[in-house]
Parts: structure tokens; sequence; C-alpha cells
């Protein structure tokens, strides 16, 4: 019997992988979105946390990136 | 990055600039985007550059009117203060000796500068003898654009009553003086002052007169008036009209009218209170403190000649220039790279002024050098030079000599053994000539206060190559010691080869899948600097670098790093030796020396005492593996380590003109992107560039390297793991190298270093004498008049024996 599901295919760099990985960790078992860990850098996960995923990422580049302040 | 981006746009902005157009457009996007693409760019939040009301940085000058020749005039100004340089310009030199001296430097990329006015750099300008009027006039000479109104009552709002009065120190006399005797009468009709004035008798009778004397002209502001005017002759000449004529039509424009000073005295225990009396809350006429040296008969001379072979480079002839502009010395701040001479600008200080020196540096290893400068560029010797350390504390034997101190040293308030309190006594009750303040952005304010309390001094001159400070105090300093008197441009050093040329690059090391897993953890929190650190990809570039290095070009190599734990992993992995705070002496000398003179040492790993302490000339290439945190000021010190002039090497083979490399190893993805890049600031403002690698390796060189195997990864993942939480963490340095720091690490813990007599409290102690004699043994039975002494007193006598 085949069984087919729905999912959207991810494919990053290593460590995006990871923290991609760190943040399904971080989720109760019940709301884990990750379906398939397929290489190093590619992943299958649920259709519906795509948009809150890119969120994430945003700020978690924001948080490493310095922006000089204004001068006056 | 954004920064290198700013630079660019400010490059792209020079070539509009000389496009003749009738509109400025400041902070703008250059070039050629219509009115519809910047309401688009304002829209995308994406777009680093927010232009329009959006971004608070833009601002519209539209309106100001360009002048017909603008293109032959290098500076634009803004109403909100902000200058603009074109360093293309031939009159560039001038144009940033009169700026220097009247504004703060922003940013200074190679082709257009960033100034601001402040209060503070308009003191500045008139403390160097700059009056009002010529700051306007010359401004509005070299602007492209009519100067605008705001600029004028800036400027004169800032500098109305800054310069006017003076305090004078001649012949251990305190006068007041100005060249406006108005301005006197006013000070004298306060209550305080006219108490404080000490009155002849000859004057008794006419109580509004002053002592008259013909004041020497300026000669530093003289100057920068002279090549002003020079400018404006250069501007507005037919091309025709030599240099010469220029020239000569510039002196005879400029030649001031000798001016005449008027004093009078005052009591010299009423000179705080005259001075306070006189600042912006009192009477508003703050005091500008000069020296007259040459007056001074009462201090002893101290018989220092620089030697004949020193010579000096224009930019210390003219810090000099700026110190001395009228035969009299000022107080101020004169700042300069590391590595471009600064102990010779503060010895020709020294012998210059020619009385005793007190010199304050921030390190016992300091003491050293300078004493050790001293004795090579002037003809001082041992006898005449005393350092007060920890462990010297020595005594110059003539009546006016040098000596060198740390500022942890002058400021200990603690108990003080016998030997060190009778120097401290020394140095508190001479009159100081000059007081030399070595790195005084290391230094907290609070400990300023307490040392300028203590030293009594004629003259204070403060010497840094980083007048930035995460904490902001810098303002501080302004009113402590005095206005900036020069800041040197890195670049122009760096071009006229008084410093090396550095090609500054930040290496992009991407991390590896485990040690990013380790890394994301929570419960890794405090490990993770080690993770970033010890970064496999990160091992493998340095080892790249340095054989690369080493065996290509020849090069001598230090690879600084904070974390001790990973300066021990790499020195031994590959083999070489290390230095850090635990490091004894002995063993310290004996690797640098290795390191100066064996060819086969080219590379020695340093911890944070490498920061500032420890002189190595040899080295012209830095690796960086990890660091402070964002201090700007670290990596400023860090580069000065490489800075020292490099003789080219015969037969290297060269990366083109760049003849020294400062390469920052980063971690991808992590924090140490942030820090990295904020630890650039201070170098981007001062013109420097960051090239970043992305990828400097690929697989088949990291195959030839250490780490390649996945297994030896993975070892090395599980001694970070199980490395303990001090070894995790970043070295505190036993010695009180780095105050600021040591300041501001809070509820850490710290180490101080001590001996055992110390911590027992018998720290100081050398030689006790109690009253043991048999006078004390007996209680006495006579009261002092000779009469026996009531029973009651003799029993308690007794009990405390």
């Amino acid at each position: 019997m085949v069984s087919a599901l729905h999912g959207v295919l991810l494919e990053c760099d290593e460590p995006t992988r990871e923290f991609i990985l760190s943040l399904n960790e971080g989720k109760p078992t019940a709301e884990k979105f990750v379906i398939y860990d397929l290489d190093d850098t590619r992943l299958f996960v649920q259709p519906t946390v795509v948009n809150w995923l890119e969120q994430r990422l945003k700020e978690f580049a924001e948080e490493n990136t310095y922006q000089p302040p204004a001068k006056n | 990055m954004a920064p290198l981006k700013a630079a660019k746009a400010k490059a792209e902005w020079k070539k509009r600039a000389r496009k003749p157009s009738s509109k400025v457009l400041l902070g703008a996007e250059p070039s050629e985007l219509g009115a519809d693409d910047l309401e688009e760019l304002a829209h995308d939040k994406d777009e680093y550059f927010r232009l329009g009301d959006v971004d608070e940085q833009f601002r519209d000058y539209a309106a100001l009117a360009l002048k017909g020749d603008h293109a032959n005039r290098p500076l634009w100004v803004c109403p909100d203060g902000r200058i603009f340089l074109e360093t293309f310009s031939p009159v560039y030199r001038q144009a940033y000796d009169f700026l220097i001296a009247i504004a703060e430097p922003v940013c200074r990329p190679e082709c257009v500068h960033e100034y601001v006015l402040t209060p503070h750099s308009l003191y500045a300008a008139v403390s160097v003898g700059l009056d009002t009027q010529t700051i306007i006039t010359v401004l509005n000479r070299l602007s492209k654009v009519a100067l605008p109104d705001e600029i004028r009552e800036f400027v004169r709002a800032s500098t109305g009553n800054y310069g006017k009065v003076k305090m004078v120190l001649q012949r251990n006399k305190f006068f007041v003086e100005s060249a406006y005797p108005k301005v006197l009468r006013k000070l004298l009709k306060d209550p305080t002052i006219q108490q404080a004035r000490v009155t002849d008798e000859d004057d008794e009778g006419l109580a509004g007169s002053f002592h008259r004397s013909a004041a020497l002209p300026d000669q530093a502001a003289a100057e920068l008036g002279n090549t002003d005017v020079g400018a404006e002759v250069d501007a507005d000449a037919a091309p025709g009209l030599d240099a010469g004529e220029a020239a000569a039509a510039a002196v005879a424009g400029a030649l001031h009218p000798e001016r005449e000073v008027h004093s009078f005295e005052i009591e010299p225990t009423q000179v705080e209170h005259v001075k306070a009396r006189c600042l912006p809350g009192g009477l508003n006429y703050p005091m500008l403190e000069e020296y007259d040296f040459r007056n001074d008969t009462i201090n002893p001379d101290l018989a220092i000649e620089l030697k004949p072979h020193v010579t000096h480079r224009p930019y210390q002839e003219k810090s000099m220039a700026k110190m001395f502009g009228n035969g009299r010395a000022r107080s101020g701040i004169i700042v300069l790279p590391c590595g471009a001479g600064k102990s010779l600008v503060g010895i020709t200080a020294a012998a210059r002024i020619r009385k005793s020196v007190l010199v304050l540096v921030t390190n016992s290893v300091s003491v050293d050098q300078w004493k050790h400068q001293f004795k090579l560029w002037t003809n001082l010797q041992d006898h005449q030079i005393s350092r007060f350390t920890s462990d010297q504390k020595e005594a110059f034997t003539t009546a006016a000599g040098v000596t060198i101190t740390t500022y942890t040293m002058i400021s200990y308030s603690g108990r003080r053994s016998d030997e060190s309190a009778k120097v401290m006594e020394e140095i508190a009750n001479r009159e100081w000539g000059l007081l030399l303040l070595d790195e005084v952005h290391v230094v907290p304010a609070q400990m300023f206060r307490k040392v300028i309390g203590i030293v009594k001094a004629h003259c204070k001159l403060g010497l840094t190559a980083t007048l930035v400070r995460e904490d902001e105090r810098i303002s501080d300093l302004n009113f402590l010691i005095g206005p900036k008197l020069y800041e040197a441009n890195w670049l122009d050093l760096t071009r006229a080869g008084h410093i090396a040329n550095v090609q500054c690059v930040e290496v992009w090391c991407p991390m590896t899948k485990a040690f990013y897993h380790e890394y994301l953890k929570k419960e890794n929190a405090a490990r993770r600097q080690l993770l970033y650190v010890m970064n496999p990809n990160k091992f493998q570039s340095c080892q790249f670098l340095i054989q690369y290095h080493e065996q290509v070009r020849g090069d001598k190599i230090i690879v600084f790093s904070d974390n001790i734990f990973a300066l021990r992993e790499y020195a031994q992995r590959l083999r070489k030796p290390f230095i850090y705070g635990g490091t004894s002496h002995q063993e310290r000398t004996r690797v640098l020396a290795a390191f100066k003179r064996n060819p086969e040492v080219s590379t020695v790993f340093l911890s944070k005492v490498g920061d500032n302490s420890i002189d190595i000339p040899e080295a012209n290439v830095l690796i960086q593996i990890s660091s402070h945190a964002g201090s700007r000021r670290q990596e400023a010190q860090r580069l000065g380590r490489i800075l020292r002039a490099k003789q080219a090497k015969p037969g290297a083979v060269g990366a083109g003109e760049f003849n020294a490399f400062f390469y920052t190893l980063v971690s991808r993805d992590t924090q140490e992107m942030f820090y990295s890049t904020k630890r650039q600031q201070f170098l981007i403002d001062q013109g420097y560039a960051f090239k970043v690698i992305t990828n400097l390796l690929d697989a088949t060189a990291r195959g030839e390297l250490q780490l390649s195997s996945e297994e030896d990864q993975l070892n090395l993942l599980a001694k970070v793991l199980s490395a303990g939480e001090e070894e995790a963490g970043v070295e505190v340095l036993a010695d009180a190298d780095d105050l600021a720091a040591k300041r501001s690490a809070g509820g850490g813990a710290v180490r101080t270093a001590g001996t055992l007599a110390a911590k027992s409290g018998a720290h100081g102690l050398t030689y006790l004498e109690y009253d043991t004699g048999a006078r004390a043994a007996k209680p006495r039975t006579l009261t002092k008049a000779g009469k026996p002494r009531h029973a009651l007193f003799r029993r308690r006598a007794q009990g405390k024996e």
C-alpha cells in the first residue's frame, strides 16, 4: 500500500539545516514538523510551517548581524 | 557588508560631486535615481539604504546654492554641522589641517571624509589659537556652498566666550590673561574674583588698569590662516599663476597685527575658585590653561636634549607645533596610530619644556619601554630617570628628572609600604613641568580625576591611538586633560610610508555539522564561544594561512586568541610556541627572542597579554582566531602590533603593495559575525577596507590539513565539550593590564595576583620597631608631675601589660 504525504522539500546549507533541526527538537512531539531528514542539505517538512520557518531564519540571521548605530 | 557598501556609496557620490550641478542631495543613493525609484526604494524594507523621510540620516539640502567656482573648493558644509572633505582636491592637505583643528573626524575612507562640528571640537580650535572670525571666514572660503547661517550661528555661540581668558602660570604667579580688557573688567566685577586679585601698591589708584604685555603671535594658528588663504588664492587664481606667487600673496594677506595682552594677578590659593567661577554655570568664560615654561625660574631645569640623530616626521612636527603654538605649552591630547612614534612626540614635548616630567603608563612592561625610549632619544642617564612600580621604587638624584609610573600605582588608595609612601609623597609635593599620559583611552575617568588631584602639573599631554571607548566616556577627557590638539589620518601616514600598509581580511569559515549542532543547544550557552573558536574549518584555515605565509612569503606571524583552551589546542597541534598570562617571565623572553632571531620560529601564539604590552616589531602577519566580544579598541590595538613600518623583503613573492596582513577568522552563522563587524567599525572609520573571503579552502586543500577526517573532528568536539567552565571562558588577566575591561567585568570573578605575604596581611612590612625596653615593662608609679599615681591608674596600667 503506497501512502502519500503532502510536504515541502527544503534545501539549505548544513548550518541552516542544523538550526531547523534544533527548532524541531524544541517542539513537543505532536508539533514536530520535520517529516524526513533526507541528507546533509535536504529536509522534508510539513507545508504549514514554511512561513514561520522563514521568519525564524530571518530573525536568527539578524541576531548575528551588526548594524552600526546612526551617527549624528 | 553594510559598511563597505556605505563607503562605496560615498565614493560614487564623489563622482557625482564633480559634475556641475546646482543641486546637492546628501545621503542620497548615487546618481541616476529618479524620484519614482527613490519612493520605491523607500518602501522596500530589505534595502539597506532606506531613503526619504524613513531614513533618519537622510537630509535634503537641495536648497543650498553652489558657488560659481565650487569645483576648486574642497568642502561641503551642511547646516547640521556635518562637513564633507574631498581628498582628491588640490588643496586637500591645507583643508585637512584646518578641519582637523576645528572638527571631529567621523569617517575617513579614501575619497571623501566626513567631519562634524561639535562644541568640543570648536573649543579645541579656540584653544589652539583660532578665533571665531577666522573659523567662519576660512570655512566659508573652503566651502563649495555658501556657508549656511546655522553654521555661522553655531560657531559664534560655541566659541564666543571660549578662549577669551587664559590662566597663565608665570614665574610661579598665577595671572588671568586676556586680549580683551573689557572681559577682564567684567570678570573683576565678580566679588569672588575681586577678592582673589593681588593688587600691587603702584596700581592701587588705578583699579581699572592691567599689566600690559605684547603676546607672541600664535604661529600655528597663523599658519592655518595662511595656508587657507593660500587655498583661496589657488582656487581663485587663473591657472597661470605659479605657486610661489600664490604663497607670497597668502602671507601678505594674513599678517596679524601684534596683539596686546592684558592681565592681572591672582592669589595662588584662589585659583581653583576663580576657575570654577568662570565655568559655563557662572560667568561663562571657560579658561584655557597655558604654561609659560621659558619664564618659569622657580622650578629647576632638566638638562635634557634630544640626540642629534633624532628626526621628526612631518606629522610629529605638526602636533608639536599645535602644542607649542605661541611659545607656551598647552594641555591636550594628541592622537596618533600605534607604531607612528607616539613616544617620540611625548619625549620631544619633554625636551621642549625642560622641566621635571611624570610619565603615566598602563603597566609595568611599558614603564621599562618608556625608560628605554627616553635613553634612546635623549641624553638622559639612568640616575635622572626613575621608575616607580611595585618592583622598582627609585628616585632620581638630581634636582629635576623623569619619573615613570603606572596609573594604578598613583591612584592606589590602600596602605602603601614605607618605601612607596615616600616616593608618593615626593610625587605629590613636586611641581611637575609636564604630565605625560600614555594610552589615555583605557583609564576610567574616576581614576584620572584622582591622579590629576594628586599630581600638580603645569601641562598635561595625553597620547593615544584610539580615542574610542565602548562606554562613551571620551568626552570627560576634554575637561580632565584638555582638548584634542592633533589627530593624524591613518591612510595618509600609510601612503607616506610611516606605517605599514595593511591588508585587512575577514575569512568566513563555515561551521561543521557536528559543531553547529552543539552550538545551537541551549545547555551549551556557556561553551558557545569555545565551539565557534574550535570550529575545525577555522583551524584548517588558520593552518593554511600559517603555512602559506611561512613557506611562500617568509613572514613572521602572530596568532591571537583570547581563549586559553583554544590557544593551547591550536599551538600544540601546530607545534608552535605560545604565551599567555600564566607563562613565566623567562619563558616569555625566551620565546620572543627566538621569534625575533631564529628563522625556524616564525609563528607565535599570543593570548590577551600580547594586545598592548608586547612589542614585536618583526611581525607582519596577524591572525585573529578569537577576540574580546565587540571591542573596537582591542581590534585597533591588535592591528597596531603589525603597524610599524616594514622594510620591503627582497625577493618575497608579494601580494602587490601590501606589506602586512591582518586576518580575522570568523565562524559563519554564529555570534562571532556580529562581534566581528562591530569590532571593525573603528578601523573602517579610519579608512581601512576589510576584504571578505567566503571560502578560503576547497576540498582538495582541506585534505592535506589536520582535522580533515570526521573522526578527528569528533574527537576534538568531545574534548571541547568536556573542557571545564574556566577553561572554556576568556582569560582574565591577573595583571592590571586592561583597567577598563576589568572594571566592566562587574559580577564575574576577578583573579588578582598577590604574594602569600599579602594574603596574610604582612604585605609591605619590612621592619617594625616595638618599644620593649625596661621603661615600658614597668608601669609608672609617678604621674608626669612627679606625684604618686592614684591607685586606680596604677592598677589599670598593670592590667594592660
